[in-house]
């Protein structure tokens, strides 16, 4: 275990790790464009030097992050002469970059811009023009990128060879014209995983096509929550619109309460840095209209009267089945079995199968069930698949996806759902429920590792919250919920 | 003849190249006794030898080979660099044009003292001839059984790889031609690791420039001893100065170390073209500072002299610029050349030589602005020592080293908005 | 390009084994030698025949300069500018060069005879100036052997 001083601070690191590992894992910043510790070391962008005390007296300045640690060693991360080759560095990396921050996305979380406030400065010292290089470039349907802000780090091209492995970035050509490329097979725009380079790009050269120019990130906050696109449950942050920059534009209210975008929460019990593009696109699964209004077969009815239909179908059914959500929450879960207790014959379904051209199950993240809680529900419900006894005269539905087609003809039906859908019409009793962005709650992933998710939004008026529901609907004297 | 001969013992003929006049003058006798002796005795011969590198940093050749301790069963690699790049410099173009088995003896020889399975000739995509004189005598010793299989009795066989590159200066850096060898972008690489330790496939692996291995066969017939009476102490043996510019007689010279400068130019060569007088020297590569006339006079080609001047004899590629020859347009045609190879990899080389270029351009095209000097001069520091590879410091040495001595013509440049002279760089009659 | 398979496997017999990817470059010299550039379906075919990401092949192509994906002029004049040839009168070629062809660098003659091309350092700087005409080196030009050489190619 050597021990080393950073900054006149001693420290133990481990046998083979270099001065960034060391220094990061002791909580010591060393400023870092290219390096990323999921990724491969390229030592390329040259801003993490570090001064190493010399036995002569003397200081000489390499880069951290390709450097071991060694016994002794005595290491300046602020010294006079690495102040002055990061800033040297700094004139540099934005010696071709347009520095237009006004109009670049990135603005805010972008580490070039942070390091130059910080390393730099200054303005540049350069009287010649910069070189130009394409914007606006289409990588993928999904990905925009602006050469000329690109800084050449690689993260993104080593992403794609080292963690999606759809090897569908590269750098073309040489010296100051080299551009980042998507390979000519097409094999970015197939890579499940692209959106990731968003995220690892440390300058406002790669960004969403579906998040551009949406919001200035600091209009916008991250509500910790958890992917209900598959069974690995990656813990996500949803960003959403701060209460104090709320729109008050007439019309524009629905996108105080949207999710405008979705990034990793790094969870190294989970998904490590990294999402897969469907967790990206969960604004578009959230955003699918809802159903508001709760139905007696089909006709509107008030939110009470119909959770009063559907507590006495209940009651008076003799052979009642229960189809339970498997995006239902934990504490969604375990207040069914609270409030039915063996009273309803229940099996979980799968709500979401996998859609045409998803990505079923690789070996990264993606799960083959693409439902969030399937662990949490066949945990208290058993995982027998959904068979709905020919005699069975009242069916209570959870959640969508169940073919009502496999529902005896002569059965009453009591549907909870979320979403605007033609089967909400055929049941006897229909009541509208809230949505994860809604309401606190945990899933369990296939794993058996529990994330919790937290509200964004209120839930809209005349809808239900299942966890709350439920005793509502077994209770025998009633009571709204 | 500048001292005594090494490589150039020999008269080059139409055939002088072929296996069958090689092997009329001896050749292919030092890989029998070489196999004959352990192969660890045979790195301590070259190690005696002080035999030091001749692609440019002039590294001894035995403590490089010194790293990679063979391992048995483990795989090691050799590579020759031919990637002959570095502008002033075609010396190793002469051994690969003329005594190729040389080349491929010395290699034999040097695979088995390393444990060496496989070897690679890298050679630049646009020697044509020489890449096809090196390949025939590949193809010749395969023919003949000193490649492919066991030879001379021994349980040794090496194969022999030729591998063209497809141009890029940056190859000829070692760990640039190692990764052009594997078929990717010549990216340099970062060390540690060392490339004896980590290198071609991340095996370990030894890469010698063509002079340095074509010395070693001569090394092991005549002995360590024998060899170091050759040249000087400090410099021992030869150096293949390959000379150009405005030279009367250019060409490539096998110059024994210690040799005196001014007389290697004024009488080996010539002197100068059309009579003129002498500005300065390149003396190994446009990357190493240039000295002008009165700094070379007390100096012979050795290293020991050489160095504490200042510069160094690098790859031993010499250019001779005589007088009224225009430095502003000498810098904008290296720096031209250092925008056009820098692979763009790291950052201080990748923006540094674009901007020098950029700057040396407009001080050429009248537009200069007198912060320009000190601009130079930053972004050459800036490049010292802070790059993957060495290129980033080399452009700088050569900046640096035109720019002190001659900032006179930069500042008339950018004052004047014309050369002091009249742009020229060539010597007319 | 799958002509040449069987070329490329007596190639492979020499590289140590689990060396696909270091051919990528003499598979590409030998395209190129075959049909004047390397094109789509011969990036295609070596990819599926090496085994190599595209992108791979796609980043070699642009970077190393004597690789093409696109054809050129039947006789490609490649004038070296570097140091030792401008001292030697390079520069004069390339203009006189231009001049004859009534091309600038980098262009091809309309008849799709010549592409003229600058390059860096041959390796040819005791002998400067220098061109290569296709593969060929053609040392210590004079722009009377420069005209020779054009009619000759005509």
């Amino acid at each position: 275990m050597p021990r080393l001083t950073i900054d006149g601070r001693e420290i133990e690191a481990k046998a083979g790790q270099t001065v960034m590992e060391a220094a990061t894992e002791h909580g010591i910043f060393i400023p870092y464009f290219c390096w990323h510790p999921k990724l491969s070391v390229p030592g390329n962008c040259r801003i993490c030097v570090v001064g190493v005390a010399e036995k002569d007296g003397g200081e000489w300045v390499e880069i951290a992050c390709n450097m071991p640690v060694s016994e002794g060693m005595v290491v300046f991360t602020n010294s006079e002469k690495v102040r002055a080759r990061r800033k040297a560095t700094m004139q540099f990396i934005t010696l071709n970059h347009p520095v237009d921050c006004g109009i670049c996305d990135k603005a805010g979380e972008c580490t070039l811009q942070d390091y130059h406030y910080e390393y730099n400065g200054e303005r540049s010292v350069s009287v010649d023009a910069k070189v130009h290089a394409t914007k606006h470039y289409a990588l993928s349907n999904r990905i925009v990128l602006d050469n000329e802000r690109c800084i050449q780090c690689t993260r993104c091209v080593r992403f794609t060879r080292e963690i999606s492995k759809s090897n569908g970035l590269g750098l073309v050509n040489r010296a100051d014209h080299s551009l980042v490329r998507a390979a000519e097979d097409g094999s970015f725009a197939n890579d499940a995983y692209s959106d990731n380079v968003i995220d690892i790009c440390p300058v406002g050269a790669l960004l969403s096509r579906s998040f551009l120019h949406k919001a200035r990130v600091w209009y916008l906050e991250p509500t910790a929550s958890v992917c209900p696109g598959c069974s690995r449950g990656c813990t996500v942050n949803l960003w959403h619109r701060r209460p104090e920059w709320r729109l008050k534009a007439p019309g524009m209210q629905a996108a105080n309460a949207s999710v405008d975008r979705v990034t990793p929460l790094e969870n190294p019990a989970v998904n490590g840095p990294w999402i897969c593009n469907k967790g990206r696109d969960l604004p578009k699964l959230l955003g699918r209209a809802r159903a508001e209004v709760a139905m007696l077969k089909g006709k509107p009815a008030d939110l009470p009267g119909a959770i009063a239909q559907a507590r006495s179908l209940v009651a008076a059914a003799r052979r009642p089945v229960a189809i339970v959500s498997s995006w239902g929450s934990n504490e969604e879960l375990a207040a069914f079995k609270a409030a039915f207790g063996t009273r309803l014959e229940a099996f979980v379904k799968a709500d979401h199968l996998p859609e045409p051209g998803e990505v079923v199950e690789d070996s990264l993240l993606i799960r083959a069930d693409k439902n969030p809680n399937t662990a949490g529900a066949t945990a208290l419900f058993g995982d027998r698949a959904p068979a709905i006894p020919k005699d069975a005269d009242l069916v209570l539905v959870w959640g969508e996806g169940l073919d009502f087609g496999l529902i005896p003809p002569a059965a009453k039906i009591v549907y909870l759902n979320a979403w605007l859908q033609p089967e909400n019409g055929h049941a006897d009793v229909f009541i509208p429920t809230s949505i994860q962005t809604e309401r606190d709650g945990h899933y369990t992933n296939f794993a058996g590792v529990t994330s919790a998710f937290s509200k964004c939004f209120a839930k809209p008026a005349g809808v239900a919250d299942a966890e709350t529901l439920f005793p509502a609907l077994a209770a025998a004297g009633g009571g709204a919920p | 003849m500048p001292g005594r001969q090494l490589i150039m013992t020999f008269e080059v003929t139409p055939t002088s190249h072929t296996l069958e006049a090689y092997k009329a003058r001896g050749g292919y006798q030092t890989l029998e006794k070489a196999l004959k002796m352990a192969p660890a005795d045979v790195t301590k011969e070259v190690t005696a030898s002080g035999l030091l590198g001749h692609g440019g940093a002039a590294f001894p050749v035995g403590r490089k080979w010194g790293v990679m301790k063979p391992i048995p069963g483990e795989i090691h690699y050799l590579c020759a660099n031919a990637d002959e790049g570095e502008p002033g410099t075609f010396k190793d173009r002469w051994i690969l044009e003329n005594a190729p088995h040389l080349l491929v003896e010395s290699m034999l020889i040097t695979s088995y003292a390393l444990g060496v399975r496989h070897a690679f000739v890298y050679i630049r995509g646009e020697f044509d001839l020489p890449y096809r004189r090196i390949q025939g005598a590949v193809d010749e010793a395969y023919a003949a059984g000193l490649l492919g299989k066991p030879v001379f009795g021994s349980e040794f066989a090496l194969d022999l790889v030729v591998y063209r590159g497809a141009g890029s200066y940056v190859c000829g850096e070692a760990s640039g031609l190692i990764t052009s060898i594997e078929g990717r972008k010549p990216y340099p690489r970062n060390r540690p690791p060392r490339l004896t330790v980590r290198g071609l496939f991340q095996k370990p692996t030894v890469i010698n420039n063509v002079e340095s291995l074509a010395n070693i066969t001569g090394i092991i017939r005549m002995g360590a001893e024998e060899f170091r009476k050759v040249g000087t102490p400090k410099s021992p043996g030869t150096q293949l100065v390959s000379i150009s510019g405005h030279i009367a007689k250019p060409g490539v010279y096998e110059v024994e170390y210690g040799y005196p400068w001014a007389k290697f130019l004024d009488e080996d060569c010539g002197g100068m073209l059309h009579g003129a007088k002498l500005k300065c020297v390149v003396p190994g590569g446009i990357s190493t500072k240039v000295l002008t006339r009165a700094e070379i006079e007390p100096l012979t080609l050795s290293h020991e002299s050489v160095n504490p001047a200042g510069s160094g004899l690098g790859s031993g590629g010499m250019i001779a610029v005589a007088e009224g020859t225009c430095m502003v347009r000498f810098l904008q045609v290296l720096l031209r050349f250092y925008h056009h190879e820098s692979c763009g990899q790291c950052t201080p080389c990748r923006e540094g030589m674009g901007w020098m270029h950029k700057i040396i351009d407009r001080i050429v095209a009248g537009q200069g602005v007198p912060e320009d000097i000190e601009r130079l001069y930053a972004i050459s520091h800036a490049n010292d020592g802070t790059t993957i590879c060495g290129m980033g410091d080399a452009a700088g040495y050569a900046t640096v080293g035109i720019l002190n001595k001659y900032r006179d013509e930069f500042e008339y440049f950018i004052q004047n908005k014309r050369s002091k002279f009249d742009g020229r760089l060539e010597c007319l009659a | 390009m799958k002509h040449l398979i069987p070329e490329f496997e007596k190639m492979k017999e020499r590289f140590p084994a689990g060396f696909e990817s270091s051919l990528v470059l003499p598979c590409l010299h030998r395209i190129q030698a075959d049909r004047g550039f390397v094109a789509d379906e011969d990036i295609d075919g070596l990819v599926a025949y090496l085994g190599v990401p595209r992108v791979q092949v796609e980043e070699v192509l642009s970077y190393y300069t004597m690789l093409r994906r696109e054809g050129i002029g039947r006789h490609h004049l490649q004038v070296c500018r570097n140091i030792a040839c401008s001292m030697r009168g390079a520069e004069g070629v390339i203009e006189h060069a231009c001049k004859r062809l009534g091309v600038k660098p980098g262009e091809t003659t309309a008849d799709g005879k010549f592409t003229l091309s600058t390059v860096e350092c041959l390796g040819s700087c005791g002998t400067a100036p220098v061109m290569m005409v296709n593969d060929a080196y053609h040392e210590n030009l004079t722009l009377q052997e420069l005209d020779r050489l054009i009619e000759e190619c005509k």
